[in-house]
């Protein structure tokens, strides 16, 4: 070890009187020479001087080379004591590796899970939209109250009023956009491609202003039949497509079969309305009155609106309800139609995504807080075992100010190490959540860790390892030093006692906070049981599932019927496959075609309210290959084709509905003047995913009723995914151009469909764990260390005679008696706290008793077990030994 | 006396102090003796150039002075050379050889 012994430096005015008293002494040494010489002693002093040559520059050369190495000297000196400090620190830690493992893991964890939190949160929720001025850009959706729908789409007549009417928005536009299902398929040559699509409105980029990276966005005029073949592309499909090139803009693509203009290209940030990435935007326009119905009944457009400067989105409500409700006794299709909602446009897209977000943000909180603790409770044990070890140092002579720095040193590079490692783990874990995919947040595609999240997690580990580390420091080299030196090590006196009190109160805390954790984490993890344990009303394992839309070519009435059909035949004739059905939408995916039960002629005497009936378009077959029971009746067969008695189908909860104890197979529904029977009744299917109530459905034979989109869902035996080139290629046989949107399993479908439930379970129950376990490690090492304390105590009692078991009993009471104190506080405040997780819940309440009894449990167990080994070390402690210690 | 000294060639004096040196420590009165006696007389190093360079030394790290007593028992500052102040006069000395030589095979050709 270098010495760290030295000399104090020389002042200033030291080294000028040792430079000056050198010269003199030289120039008396001459003058003395020159007098043996025979010179007068005036004139030898004289001479001497002389001789010396310049000596006013050289005193001052002299003065400021001895300063200047006195400089040097002292940085040398600092930055060897701070190399001594960090080599001592690590040292130190290399002697314990127990605590050294223990705190960089807590606080690796602790600021991992908030790194990769706080990354999603400013990437979800706080980071700029893309768009010019957004907070003056608002959503808008119309609401009927007796259909129970508060977030309804406007129908494009309605819009155009809306439109024309509105004073308090300076634009206002609208677009269709369906996640997976509005599409255009794109020819040049290469493979046929789907393309994912929104169709705008002229409004739509003048309400959100993007910058385009290439060219420009649509014009009023290219939103007008005739004049609409223009289309702006997406960063990514420009990227994909046409490999970034750019000189793009004025080139032409065929979209559905025809000819297209691109006239710009948007930035990769610019994905609106879409989540993730969207390839094509172009003019709703295009698509004509047989493509999408265009009536007042038909609600399928989407609004925004940019308000005027100072309007607020509840005065804009009111002006939008008030033109609602005067459509809404204007026209019978807008019966109902009578309200409106404005909401920021931020809040409509992230908004369904903020509260298991902040739920996240509060746990992750709690884990920082833990860890925190944790550091806090484990540098105190650490300093108090050291105190003697400190007060040997400082009778040696080391200043208090040196000890100080040692000790901060150390928690330092604790605190440097833990967040470096935090850092990793954070920026792992957000990669994992990125390539996990399922996770389906809005702007899910623009998470990274960013330098700014990264430096609140750097100094959070630094500002801990100063708080933390300067406490006990402080503590441990004030004036009790010498006085521990003298008196202690007989048991728990003094100061040791406070320390122990102080860390008493500290695992408490830890206690009660991993309670909160814990029954967050059961509380998610149930939840997610329970809704997986939903029966989804079919079974999707060996299903099969691929999407396509039929082209444009191939959809008039006559034509299309057989192209569906001879593709169904086609995957049905693929070697290994069970059955194949196809329905137009997807379970979870979406909600099919919304009528009104009063519309299609359901039976509303029996006191059924009027409600939204879904039509769904299927195959035969779709049932079988799904998995969902025929309840009654009988399913769609190829006899029920298009020109024959149209059939029907319903589900359990229509059935029960509107013919309650009757059972509805046979019965006749009469919509204008067509009558349409129903055959069968099958088994409720979670059409709106797992989590929502059944509504009741319709289902049509798609050979009776087109509709352009069809999923293909494939029974199966064995692995569906071996069969997946196989019925592509079947579906090529048919048409070597037919684009395929997506290739998967119903397995994956519905676990993309819970995958939020899912990861916030996930990540609570991680939390949890980590709450738990920071917990457990705070008890085990309050009492280990309380062990080691009381030796003496100890040994002393067991030869006064003490029985085993009550040695026992006291070192466990000590244990259980902190984790009773924080599990009441921890219950309580679970109990307040919970509530904010309500709307994140399936099926279980957020006070439910049985998750609070079992968190308690666990809790009070861990406690138990973590207090047990101390408590056999003590029993082990041999009272001879013990006695005659130090 | 009657000869007059030969100046010194730039750098020569921090050389002519380490090989000094490198007998025995010495105060700066004696390191001047020294070398007008061991040249009897031809070198005369200025006593301005000498003090500077000791301090230039000591701060280089090639000398370290302490207080010590002088013959006169009087306080004077001794110097002496550092390990490093030893390897620079080794390579000082080598570096000094190959430049008179290249100078003499000029000025002298044999």
């Amino acid at each position: 070890m270098p010495p760290t012994f030295r000399f104090p430096f020389r002042s200033r005015s030291r080294i000028a009187s040792e430079v000056d008293e050198e010269l003199e002494l030289h120039l008396a040494m001459v003058a003395a020479h020159l007098r043996a010489e025979g010179w007068s002693p005036p004139d030898a002093e004289a001479e001497a001087r002389r001789r010396f040559g310049d000596l006013d520059f050289t005193r001052a050369y002299c003065r400021d080379e001895d300063f200047r190495r006195e400089k040097e000297k002292s940085r040398m000196i600092v930055v060897d004591e701070l190399r001594n400090d960090v080599l001592y620190a690590l040292r130190g830690l290399r002697a314990s590796p127990g605590f050294a493992l223990i705190a960089l893991a807590t606080l690796a964890f602790g600021i991992g899970a908030n790194t990769a939190i706080f990354s999603v949160v400013r990437g979800v929720l706080l980071a700029p939209l893309p768009f010019t001025t957004p907070d003056r850009v608002v959503r808008v959706w119309e609401s009927n109250k007796t259909l129970g729908i508060a977030q309804g789409t406007f129908s494009e007549p309605d819009f155009l009023d809306v439109r024309a009417e509105s004073r308090l928005a300076s634009t206002i536009g609208g677009y269709f956009f369906a996640d997976g299902r509005s599409g255009v398929d794109l020819k040049d040559g290469g493979t046929p491609e789907h393309l994912s699509a929104a169709l705008v409105t002229p409004g739509f980029f003048e309400t959100l202003k993007p910058h385009p990276l290439l060219g420009r966005t649509l014009t009023t005029e290219e939103g007008t039949p005739g004049r609409n073949h223009s289309v702006v592309i997406g960063y990514g499909l420009w990227k994909r497509r046409f490999g970034g090139d750019v000189h793009v803009v004025g080139r032409s693509v065929t979209l559905d079969g025809e000819p297209f203009t691109i006239v710009g290209v948007l930035p990769q940030e610019f994905t609106y309305p879409a989540s993730q990435s969207l390839d094509v935007w172009m003019p709703l326009s295009f698509f004509g009155p047989d493509a999408i119905g265009r009536g007042r009944a038909s609600h399928f457009v989407s609004v925004i609106a940019r308000l005027n400067p100072g309007v607020t989105t509840a005065q804009f409500q009111t002006e939008l309800a008030a033109l609602a409700s005067r459509l809404s006794s204007g026209y019978p299709e807008n019966a109902g139609w009578d309200a409106a909602r404005v909401t920021t446009i931020r809040e409509s897209i992230v908004g369904e995504v903020r509260g298991p977000l902040l739920v996240l943000v509060a746990a992750v909180a709690l884990v920082l807080l833990i860890t925190c603790v944790n550091i806090a409770s484990l540098l105190l044990a650490r300093a108090t075992a050291r105190q003697r070890e400190l007060a040997v140092r400082a009778a040696l002579g080391a200043g208090r100010g040196r000890i100080v720095r040692q000790l901060l040193t150390e928690s330092l590079i604790v605190a440097l190490l833990g967040g470096m490692l935090g850092a990793l783990l954070g920026y792992a874990a957000v990669r994992a959540l990125v390539a996990a995919g399922g996770v389906q947040l809005p702007r899910g595609s623009e998470l990274h860790v960013d330098g700014l999240v990264l430096l609140c997690a750097f100094a959070i580990s630094l500002i801990s390892g100063l708080l933390f580390g300067a406490m006990p420091a402080i503590r441990a080299a004030g004036p009790a030093l010498e006085r521990k030196l003298r008196t202690d090590t007989r048991g728990s006196v003094g100061s040791g006692a406070q320390a122990q009190r102080l860390r008493g109160a500290l695992v408490v805390s830890q206690v009660a906070l991993a309670v909160v954790l814990v029954v967050g984490a059961g509380l998610a993890t149930k939840s997610f049981a329970r809704l997986l344990s939903v029966d989804p009303g079919f079974h999707p394992e060996h299903v099969l599932v691929e999407r396509l839309s039929i082209p444009e070519e191939s959809s008039d009435s006559v034509r299309g019927p057989a192209y569906y059909a001879s593709v169904l035949d086609a995957v049905r004739a693929v070697p290994g496959v069970e059955a194949a059905g196809s329905v137009r939408d997807l379970p979870t995916r979406g909600v099919g075609e919304m009528r009104r039960a009063a519309q299609l002629g359901l039976p509303l005497a029996n006191g059924a309210a009027d409600a939204s009936v879904q039509l769904h378009h299927i195959s035969t077959d779709y049932f079988k290959a799904m998995g969902t029971r025929l309840e009654s009746g009988r399913d769609f067969q190829a006899t029920d084709r298009h020109g024959a008695p149209i059939v029907l189908i319903v589900n359990e909860e229509l059935a029960k509905r509107y013919w309650p104890g009757e059972g509805a197979a046979g019965k006749v529904l009469h919509v204008g003047n067509t009558d349409l029977q129903i055959v069968g009744v099958v088994q409720n299917i979670h059409q709106n995913g797992l989590s929502e109530p059944v509504e009741p459905t319709i289902y049509i034979h798609a050979l009776q009723n087109l509709r352009g989109a069809m999923s293909i869902v494939v029974r199966t035996k064995g692995d569906p995914m071996r069969l997946a080139n196989a019925v592509r290629h079947a579906i090529w046989s048919v048409n070597r151009n037919q684009s395929l949107m997506e290739v998967t399993t119903m397995e994956n479908v519905l676990g993309s469909a819970v995958a939020r439930q899912k990861l916030l379970a996930w990540l609570l129950g991680i939390f949890g764990v980590l709450g738990l376990l920071l917990g457990a490690i705070g008890i085990y090492g309050l009492l280990s260390f309380a062990v080691t304390q009381r030796r003496q105590e100890i040994g002393v009692r067991a030869a006064l005679g003490a029985p085993a078991s009550s040695v026992m009993r006291m070192i466990l009471g000590q244990g259980m008696a902190l984790a009773f104190g924080g599990v009441i506080i921890g219950t309580i405040a679970a109990s307040l706290l919970t509530k904010q997780l309500q709307a994140q819940l399936f099926g279980i309440r957020p006070g439910d008793p049985v998750t609070f009894a079992e968190v308690i449990a666990v809790l009070l167990g861990t406690a138990m077990l973590a207090s047990w080994s101390p408590a056999r070390r003590a029993l082990a402690i041999d009272p001879v030994t013990a006695m005659r210690q130090d | 006396m009657a000869r007059q000294a030969l100046g010194l060639l730039q750098g020569t004096v921090d050389v002519l102090i380490l090989k000094t040196l490198s007998w025995q420590p010495l105060h700066g009165y004696g390191i001047s003796e020294f070398i007008r006696q061991e040249t009897n007389g031809d070198l005369a190093v200025e006593d301005a150039a000498l003090y500077q360079a000791l301090h230039r030394l000591e701060r280089k790290g090639l000398v370290e002075s302490e207080w010590g007593v002088s013959d006169a028992n009087r306080r004077a500052r001794i110097y002496s050379i550092t390990p490093d102040g030893r390897k620079q006069l080794r390579s000082e000395v080598i570096e000094m050889r190959r430049y008179m030589s290249a100078l003499f095979r000029v000025l002298e050709p044999a």
